[in-house]
């Protein structure tokens, strides 16, 4: 995988610029010292690579591998040329083409994103759609008679009074532009969202994130950027063609992103240019060669270098080979934030009546009763496969099918998804650490406040706003002193506590942990244990743990829960279940059978 | 294996105008064409009659004693590939002219690059009509000249009223169809079905079904070239259709290749190569005689080609430039007698062709059944 | 009466195409996008056997032995190393597939090739007169539905194979080399996509683009059916059958994309598809 986030900070601040400004000069002579030729084809390479940062943006970053880039390209440029063609070629006439050539796009787009993401929609699923719209799109302008021109397009409507030079740098300006909004985007705190998204989704929904929304909005966004490169397309070639809204065009966009290296913006402009301006240099020489030898390349490339040409030549170069950076993130408690019915939530937090949940004739769970009051610790023991961590999943993820009640704070979760449970007070640790591997400590913990703290699109924050008691977990753990390092870099037990800090960042009511003492030290478990305490006897925070260690149980639980085989076989004070000869039994044999 | 003929071919080109290099610069001509996707089965036959005419015109000296020379491009029978094409040939190469056969899209794609660059250029495939630009010229026929051959035969030979259409969803489909349609409802006939399938359709079924319960005394088929037609031919002959049978987007070689699958079709083309005339012989000979055992058959699409050559030259010797804006001017005015016969693309820059209604015989040979003199195009282009 | 044949044959056909690709996706979860060539390679096949002189009927086992050598240097070369990244697969074996055709344009050119057909005409089935090969097309759709349902049921392989779609490191911990059961489904799956392109000859025309027209609704069944042969069946009658009707009653250019919408409709509505448990 590749490791975006590796490009070092001080790049925003002095060579973005430098590097913007270079592009601008060299668009603006680039007419007067290339031939003709040169300055039609890179015209129309420069269109291109606008896509491709668009295929790069949903595929590098956010992992939504997508060939419908095309289709909303073409919808683009068949909106202009079809009121140029139809309507009028007056100026208002052209802004016409201008806002439905953006517009379109992203209307559809939101339609594609709706029927590609949703709740536990799979990543496939998604690019079946991108592959779909398309083949429907392009079948569309084939049939469309006159108004499409069918297969042979349209041509000879009025474009924009721009010469061939005027159009180089109308495209050059608009990639420039689009490229450095690109860039300050995915370097931004929404942008980082892009990554956290592709290391670890089913994550971002236990903090609380819409996920599905999220890439909804991104895929119309982008669309409506496709359209704005279609727009140009059509008045700097005066033509638009069905080709130009295909698949197969889709799956080149996707090659030269691919080629020119993923998850970095600026390879994959330079694979778009790159490639195609040598292919139109190469046209009528070698034509059946020359895609032989691109489709050999880009078949190695994905195996060996999934990382395209960007990270050959910086593993070359030797840059970002050193991903910690000086620490300049500085984190900051905050009050938590005011809750309506916080303390006097006397009444339980969560309910579960005669819960059932079954895998075909095989019953995981059954008539399970359980109420968890704020303030209260509650561990759920018993041998491995009585059903704990399927009852953790029941109650934090209502589209999880069941049968029963399940009510947190007197509401009814049942078809709710994971990301709105953790909207009524749900936090949950996962057994393994589930955090993002790809991103730093900070963004982390970032992430975990996103749903409270609406991210900057613009801006990478170099303060972390925590609540008190997760400011503590940091500290504590010494995560403070690791705040720019990569995730990737930490140890199991640091993992474990990072996760903590992230749940406890939301300012849940009630706290899932599913084992968050598995692999860690005597001392970590302590300190884990007494941060569990504080939360629920101060901050009257529920708690429910699922947990092996009975001598851990025992220091910390107000109330003990035993399940074995699906039922709830015992549930009271600590020392009613300790001394239970029912547990003992369930411990020493059965429960293993 | 048809690759290395390509370049071999194209060496011995460039080896032919080196060796006229001594008498003035070289009139350029340029020559887009798909060599790869759809076209290019056929490509290499027209590419082939280009270097005929081209070696001809040159070992006769030349065009106002300069020599002509080919640059040849592959446009990849599509629009995105067809622009970069006639970018490098206008801007890169700099040609004097554009002559080629190529899809509707692809000539539609380099419409804009010849207005802005100014070159005049001789389009030499068949289409569906009405696409008009003061530098384009078409020396090949359109729907107004093949579809009536088809028509009037199955109306009066068959007694057929009744005709069901089958085309591919594209212009040169849609286009050819449309035009039957309005001309079997003038002539008194009827149409009981008319369906498309998309361009890469191969599976027939549901429209081979719905032609059998129809009714139909006849049929005519206007799919894209190659895999939709063999498909679609295959199909008919699989589900036991016998009905006399026209099909406006085969050509000689295919109906060969199909060997028993196309016995029996009728197909109406403006050259077919068992024409009698000595510029028809002449020209075999030679293309025989350059080619030998690589030699493309010459076809409906390579002859337009091998004429086009010779009405620019005509042009420019007229015009006594290779000026675009008097070249332009003289094209309407001259004419070359060829292996179709006189060609002139006089009627609003397309041309009166004598059209021939062939029939597919049981060893893929096809036989002329009928022909019509000078079939006039209609009014293509009146603004021109 | 003719409307019903067109519905089974249809689905027939469509059963025969995706079924090389189920094979693969059912076990490895990883769509074969060179899923094309195959067919075009297995259609080939029957090109050389004709080429050949040699009895057409045996393009059947030689296109099947021939995607099957291919398809094992690929699992080796290609797919091994992506098992973990599954979209980058489909990348990856898209690739492929255009290196494929291609060199199949190199070696044979871009014509539309001919072979000679398996059976031809028409016979007379239940009052109308139907052709002979698409009949024929049912019974090679029953063969590979029955021969698939014995090799999954009935065999040491089967048996794995079933183990690593349930649950793969449990397979593993019990013994099963999951190395050899991919590397073997993968050469089956190929292996029949080859024995497909042979089978389509006779319905279409052979040239190097063929396959890529029928990859997509292929690709859409098999998502649909996840992984299960019964649940194929059930999809291509189901969507082929809808196919036919659109393309009888509205309009064929609808029809040619009916698989593909409604495939996608049934899988944002069930994201299980027809698979259950």
């Amino acid at each position: 995988m590749v490791n975006p986030t590796r490009t070092s900070r001080p790049f925003n601040s002095v060579a973005l610029p430098a590097l913007a400004a270079g592009a601008l000069v060299v668009v603006a002579i680039g007419p007067i010292v290339l031939d003709r030729f040169a300055v039609n084809v890179l015209t129309r390479s420069m269109i291109y690579a606008v896509l491709a940062i668009t295929v790069d943006i949903l595929w590098g970053y956010a992992g939504i591998l997508t060939f419908g880039q095309a289709a909303f390209f073409g919808i683009g440029a068949y909106a202009t040329a079809i009121v140029a063609t139809h309507v009028g070629d007056s100026p208002a006439m052209m802004a016409l083409g201008f806002v439905l050539a953006v517009a379109t796009p992203m209307l559809l787009g939101l339609l594609v994103g709706w029927l590609s993401f949703y709740h536990n929609s799979t990543p496939l699923y998604a690019s079946v759609i991108s592959l779909v719209f398309p083949i429907v799109v392009t079948q569309l302008v084939f049939s469309g008679g006159v108004w499409t021109g069918s297969s042979s397009g349209l041509v000879g409507y009025t474009t924009l009074p721009l010469e061939l030079g005027g159009f180089f740098r109308l495209a050059g300006f608009c990639l420039i532009v689009i490229a450095v909004a690109a860039w300050i985007f995915v370097k931004s705190d929404a942008g980082k969202l892009l990554i956290a998204i592709r290391d670890n989704e089913t994550r971002c929904s236990y903090l609380g994130l819409n996920t599905s929304r999220f890439k909804i909005l991104l895929t119309a966004c982008l669309a409506g950027v496709a359209g704005l490169a279609g727009f140009l397309y059509a008045h700097a070639s005066g033509v638009v063609a069905p080709e130009n809204t295909g698949f197969v065009f889709g799956t080149e966009l996707v090659v030269w992103t691919a080629l020119g290296g993923r998850g970095t913006i600026l390879g994959p402009i330079l694979g778009a240019i790159g490639i195609d301006y040598l292919s139109a240099n190469l046209s009528g020489e070698l034509p059946f060669l020359y895609q032989l030898i691109v489709g050999a390349l880009f078949v190695v490339m994905i195996i060996v270098v999934p990382g395209g040409l960007a990270a050959v030549v910086t593993k070359i170069a030797g840059i970002g080979t050193n991903p910690t950076a000086i620490a300049s993130v500085t984190v900051k408690g905050v009050a938590s934030r005011p809750s309506a019915g916080w303390v006097e939530a006397r009444d339980a937090l969560i309910k579960i009546e005669n819960l059932g949940k079954s895998y075909g004739s095989h019953h995981v769970l059954e008539g399970i009763d359980l109420s968890v009051r704020a303030g209260e610790l509650v561990s759920l023991v018993g041998p491995n496969g009585a059903g704990k961590t399927t009852l953790m999943r029941c109650v934090s993820d209502g589209t999880l099918e069941a049968t029963g009640v399940r009510q947190v704070c007197g509401r009814s979760i049942v078809r709710l998804t994971p990301s709105d449970i953790v909207a009524l007070g749900v936090g949950r640790k996962f057994q393994v650490a589930s955090v993002f591997d790809s991103l730093t400590v900070a963004d982390c913990l970032r992430m975990a406040r996103m749903a409270i703290d609406p991210p900057s699109v613009f801006a990478a924050s170099r303060t972390l706003a925590l609540p008190l008691s997760s400011e503590r977990i940091v500290k504590l753990t010494g995560l403070d002193q690791l705040l720019d390092s990569s995730v990737s870099l930490l140890s199991h037990g640091q993992k474990q506590s990072l996760e903590l800090a992230m749940v406890v960042a939301l300012e849940p009511r009630l706290i899932l942990l599913d084992e968050p003492t598995a692999g860690l030290t005597k001392p970590e478990r302590t300190m884990i244990g007494g941060i569990l305490k504080s939360l629920t006897e101060e901050l009257g925070v529920a708690a429910i743990l699922v947990e092996h260690d009975l001598d851990f149980v025992r220091e910390i639980s107000s109330r003990i829960v035993v399940l074995h085989q699906g039922k709830l076989v015992l549930d009271g004070s600590v020392e009613e279940v300790v001394n239970s000869a029912l547990v003992k039994s369930v411990y020493s044999g059965g429960g293993h059978a | 294996m048809k690759n290395r003929a390509i370049l071999t071919a194209l060496a011995g080109l460039l080896l032919s105008t080196a060796a006229f290099a001594q008498s003035g610069e070289a009139i350029k001509i340029g020559v887009p064409v798909g060599l790869s996707g759809a076209n290019s089965v056929v490509a290499p036959s027209v590419v082939q009659s280009s270097q005929l005419a081209v070696d001809e015109i040159n070992a006769a000296g030349g065009v106002l004693g300069r020599p002509l020379a080919l640059e040849i491009a592959d446009d990849a029978s599509g629009a995105a590939g067809a622009q970069r094409a006639f970018d490098s040939l206008v801007y890169q190469k700099s040609v004097n002219v554009i002559i080629s056969m190529e899809t509707s899209a692809a000539r539609n794609a380099g419409l804009p690059i010849i207005a802005k660059g100014n070159v005049p250029y001789i389009y030499t495939s068949f289409y569906e009509g009405r696409s008009c630009n003061k530098n384009l010229f078409v020396d090949a026929w359109v729907p107004e000249q093949q579809v009536p051959p088809i028509v009037d035969n199955f109306m009066k030979a068959a007694k057929a009223k009744k005709f069901y259409l089958i085309g591919s969803d594209y212009s040169f489909g849609r286009g050819m169809l449309q035009f039957s349609r309005a001309y079997i409802e003038k002539s008194g006939g009827t149409v009981v079905g008319e369906d498309y399938l998309p361009m890469d359709g191969s599976d027939w079924t549901a429209i081979v079904s719905k032609l059998k319960a129809s009714g139909a005394e006849a049929i005519i088929t206007s799919t894209a070239g190659g895999a939709p037609n063999v498909t679609l031919t295959k199909q008919l002959k699989a589900a036991g259709v016998n009905l006399p049978y026209g099909n406006l987007a085969v050509d000689e070689g295919t109906a060969k290749g199909m060997g028993k699958d196309a016995a029996g079709i009728y197909i109406s083309a403006s050259y077919v190569t068992s024409i009698d005339s000595p510029a028809n012989q002449k020209f075999l000979k030679a293309m025989a005689d350059k080619f030998g055992k690589d030699l493309k058959t010459p076809n409906d699409l390579s002859v337009p080609q091998y004429e086009a050559i010779y009405l620019y030259k005509a042009a420019v010797e007229k015009a006594k430039s290779t000026d675009t804006a008097a070249v332009v001017a003289a094209l309407p005015g001259v004419s070359f007698e060829g292996p179709r016969g006189v060609i002139s693309m006089s009627k609003q820059h397309h041309a009166p062709l004598t059209m021939y209604l062939g029939q597919v015989g049981d060893d893929g040979g096809v036989k002329v059944v009928d022909t019509f003199k000078d079939v006039d195009p209609g009014a293509q282009c009146p603004n021109l | 009466m003719t409307l019903l044949l067109d519905i089974a044959t249809t689905a027939a056909v469509l059963f025969i195409v995706a079924s090389g690709l189920l094979a693969i996706f059912g076990v490895l979860k990883i769509i074969n996008f060179a899923h094309g060539a195959w067919l075009t390679v297995g259609a080939y096949c029957s090109v050389l056997i004709a080429h050949w002189g040699l009895n057409p009927w045996l393009s059947l086992p030689f296109a099947f032995l021939v995607g099957a050598a291919l398809g094992a240097l690929t699992e080796r070369l290609i797919v091994k190393p992506l098992y973990r990244r599954p979209l980058d697969a489909i990348l990856a074996t898209w690739g492929l597939g255009i290196v494929i055709g291609q060199l199949i344009t190199l070696w044979f050119g871009r014509d539309v090739q001919m072979t000679p057909n398996l059976m031809s005409g028409t016979v007379g089935f239940l009052g109308v007169d139907y052709s002979a090969y698409r009949l024929f097309a049912v019974v090679a759709a029953l063969a590979v539905g029955i021969g698939f349902t014995f090799l999954l049921d009935g065999t040491r392989l089967g048996l794995s194979a079933r183990a690593v779609i349930m649950n793969e490191s449990l397979a593993r911990a019990l013994g099963i080399d999951t190395g050899n059961v991919r590397l073997l489904t993968f050469v089956i799956g190929t292996g029949l996509a080859g024995l497909a392109g042979a089978l389509l000859t006779p319905l279409t025309s052979v040239d190097p683009n063929m396959g890529v027209a029928w990859l997509i609704g292929a690709f859409m069944l098999v998502m649909v059916a996840g992984s299960s042969f019964g649940a194929l069946a059930v999809a291509c009658l189901l969507f082929g059958g809808a196919q036919v009707l659109v393309s009888t009653f509205l309009n064929p250019v609808l029809g040619g994309v009916t698989i593909a919408v409604l495939c996608a409709l049934v899988l944002r509505l069930n994201p299980k598809g027809f698979a259950r448990g």
